[in-house]
């Protein structure tokens, strides 16, 4: 028994009009839970792994917003009722897996019994998409507990702290324009650095789980360009039909990547079918997140 | 009430972790931190630099007379890291036993960022600390973001996923002070709540509890999120740093009216009368905020605890970090004693409700003349 991957939904900025972090959430909620059949006051815990947005707000958790949005368990609480708790996790792509590790952990122990996990960003200077280093797009995944399968079962995290420099992104107070900027800072080599990270943390990684290579039947990993994925691949040595690849208009999305890479092994039916099943995500610190689930 | 799968109750309104309650261990907060910056400014002052006169009598309102504010090199990162090795100071653990390090302050400034996002600053605490090999992410949730921080070790410890881990948070926010004073004009500012915020780090460690040594009762939160809007803060077009507009009387009636049953909650999880809690440490906004809002939910649960905490005077709000930074005061002056039941109260922009119920054992030890 273990928690279950219960429904995904990730989704571009594409017919919304005006794009947020705020929209690209609630949207991608909204998709998930129609795809589930659940509804939102089922949802006990919702993690926001979200990065980028709109307005740089700070406060509150933009969780709660998305709660509110899609009438998760509203208002002051009635005796005996049930409630929605919802916060913030921030560990760039790394964000989601952090996430589903503590939902996992919930589910365990009993305290929840169903996570949601969203994702979305947009560049803060909404005109100024073109030089943002990712793709707008906001997903959710659903975390359920299932009595017949293992599920997300081992857990694994590292950081290579001398690479922080590689990737650093924050705002910055600008005097003359009296505004704040957002700066983001990729040195050359920084995915080439991430796919020999990710190599590493695998390895060790599946040395301890006592799996090797070749009994892994899915990877889905995250970022989704091509100058990490195809290094870290090749340096594996997964054969390219083991590889979740993401939609293509989903490509080059942020913090959402591993719900787009999740989903697109959900529709081409390979989650399914695969029994073990590795979900790696690879981001600034270098930090290297990876899970492992069984069914 | 209904029984999940996993064999725990259903229809609470709170998320409530009782370790030791579902064949897992207890876990304990086995030492707290603070990082305080030097520099004083007391409220006389700030207001005596408001742009418009206001004739706002800010310290009669809110009992705040002083807050203590960064120094030059001093930001969130420098109050988080201090904060954790002040921790480690009054810990038995050494840095090397921290397997998971969360930073949760909502402010996260960091040699000339005044807001960094990536790598999480939680990267740079457990390198700054040697707590090399933790795992680590930032979490953000307003002024609960410690509270939550321990809620989210206390299940991972009480499984024995982790031994133990840190919650650290390093709240720079004397610069909404400024941004504020350049623009409030009288007392019905959205931005007055601004006014009342202090500079502090802090930081807690949470373990497994030794067979049989009291620890965390109850850890538990929710989200009113129906209120998610009364209180928000963005980067400032005044200044540096951020500015915040808050509803403070609709959240204060809100958190007044929401606060009791989740009290009357946990207090029932944790199989204890309210009277039974010795110091009861609510966040930490204004005094005349926090006496109204405990008369309303001791009035509605026919019960109060033995002390009520308030340490306005000398720090103000300090966000996420009020709780932690009260605790420890009252540890290091010895007020506190092994067996003492402690309840901490958060209330966040969100709106966040959390609370945590736990007895102290011989953390007290490590604290005041003693150490």
């Amino acid at each position: 028994m273990g928690a279950r991957i219960e429904a995904v939904s990730a989704l571009t900025s594409h017919g919304l009009r005006k794009p947020s972090a705020r929209k690209l959430a609630d949207a991608a909620a909204r998709a998930c839970l129609a795809h589930s059949g659940r509804k939102p006051g089922d949802i006990d815990m919702l993690i926001n792994a979200g990065i980028y947005r709109e307005d740089n707000m700070g406060e509150p958790a933009l969780a709660a917003i998305v709660q509110e949005d899609i009438g998760a368990n509203l208002g002051h609480p009635p005796v005996g009722g049930h409630g929605t708790f919802s916060f913030d996790l921030l560990n760039g792509t790394c964000g989601v897996l952090s996430a589903i590790q503590l939902e996992a952990g919930m589910l365990r122990s009993g305290l929840i019994r169903l996570g949601a996990i969203v994702t979305s960003d947009v560049h803060p200077d909404l005109k100024d998409h073109g030089s943002a280093p990712f793709r707008p797009a906001g997903g959710t995944l659903l975390l359920g507990w299932d009595d017949s399968i293992p599920g997300f079962t081992d857990f694994h995290t590292e950081t290579f702290p001398e690479y922080e420099d590689l990737f650093t992104s924050g705002l910055v107070w600008q005097g003359r324009r009296r505004q704040s900027h957002m700066v983001v800072d990729a040195k050359p080599g920084y995915h080439a650095r991430l796919a020999d990270c990710a190599e590493e943390a695998t390895r060790r990684f599946l040395r301890g789980v006592g799996l090797d290579i070749g009994q892994v039947d899915l990877f889905v990993p995250a970022p989704s360009a091509p100058e990490f994925l195809d290094r870290l691949r090749l340096r594996l040595g997964v054969p390219g039909d083991r590889v979740a690849y993401v939609a293509e208009d989903l490509e080059g999305s942020y913090t959402t990547g591993p719900i787009a890479a999740l989903q697109a092994a959900v529709k081409s039916g390979r989650l399914g079918e695969a029994r073990n099943t590795v979900l790696l995500a690879a981001g600034a610190g270098i930090t290297v997140a990876l899970a492992l689930y069984r069914q | 009430m209904a029984e999940t799968q996993n064999g725990r109750q259903a229809e609470q309104w709170l998320a409530l972790e009782s370790p030791g309650s579902n064949g897992f261990g207890g876990c304990r907060i086995e030492s707290v931190g603070v990082k305080l910056p030097s520099r004083r400014l007391t409220t006389r002052d700030l207001m005596s630099r408001t742009r418009h006169r206001t004739r706002i009598q800010l310290e009669r309102l809110t009992g705040i007379h002083e807050r203590h504010v960064v120094g030059p090199g001093e930001n969130s990162f420098t109050l988080a890291a201090g904060a954790a090795r002040d921790c480690l100071a009054h810990s038995q653990h050494q840095a090397a036993d921290i397997e998971m390090l969360v930073s949760t302050s909502i402010t996260r400034s960091r040699s000339g960022m005044m807001q960094s996002f990536e790598p999480p600053l939680s990267l740079y605490v457990k390198q700054a600390i040697g707590a090399t090999h933790a795992v680590n992410f930032d979490l953000s949730n307003a002024c609960a973001g410690m509270l939550t921080g321990v809620f989210v070790l206390a299940d991972l410890v009480s499984r024995g996923e982790i031994g133990c881990g840190m919650v650290v948070s390093g709240e720079y926010i004397s610069h909404l002070s400024w941004n504020s004073a350049r623009q409030i004009r009288s007392l019905f500012s959205k931005q007055l709540a601004s006014l009342t915020l202090g500079d502090a780090g802090a930081a807690v460690i949470v373990e497994r509890a030794p067979d049989g040594a009291p620890g965390i009762d109850v850890v538990g939160f929710t989200t009113l999120a129906e209120h998610s809007r009364l209180c928000l803060a963005f980067p400032s077009t005044v200044g540096p740093g951020a500015q915040m507009y808050t509803k403070s009387r609709q959240l204060q009636k809100v958190a007044i009216e929401g606060v009791a049953p989740l009290v009357a909650e946990a207090v029932g999880e944790a199989g204890v009368d309210l009277s039974d809690i010795d110091y009861f440490i609510p966040h930490q906004t204004s005094a005349r905020a926090i006496r109204a809002g405990t008369q309303e939910f001791v009035r509605q649960l026919g019960a109060k605890p033995k002390h009520m905490v308030v340490n306005l005077e000398e720090y103000g709000n300090t966000s996420s970090t009020t709780l932690f930074l009260a605790l420890h005061k009252y540890l290091e002056e010895q007020r506190m004693h092994k067996g003492d039941r402690v309840m901490l109260l958060a209330v966040a922009s969100g709106v966040e409700i959390g609370m945590a119920i736990f007895t102290l054992d011989s953390q007290v030890d490590h604290y005041g003349r003693t150490h």
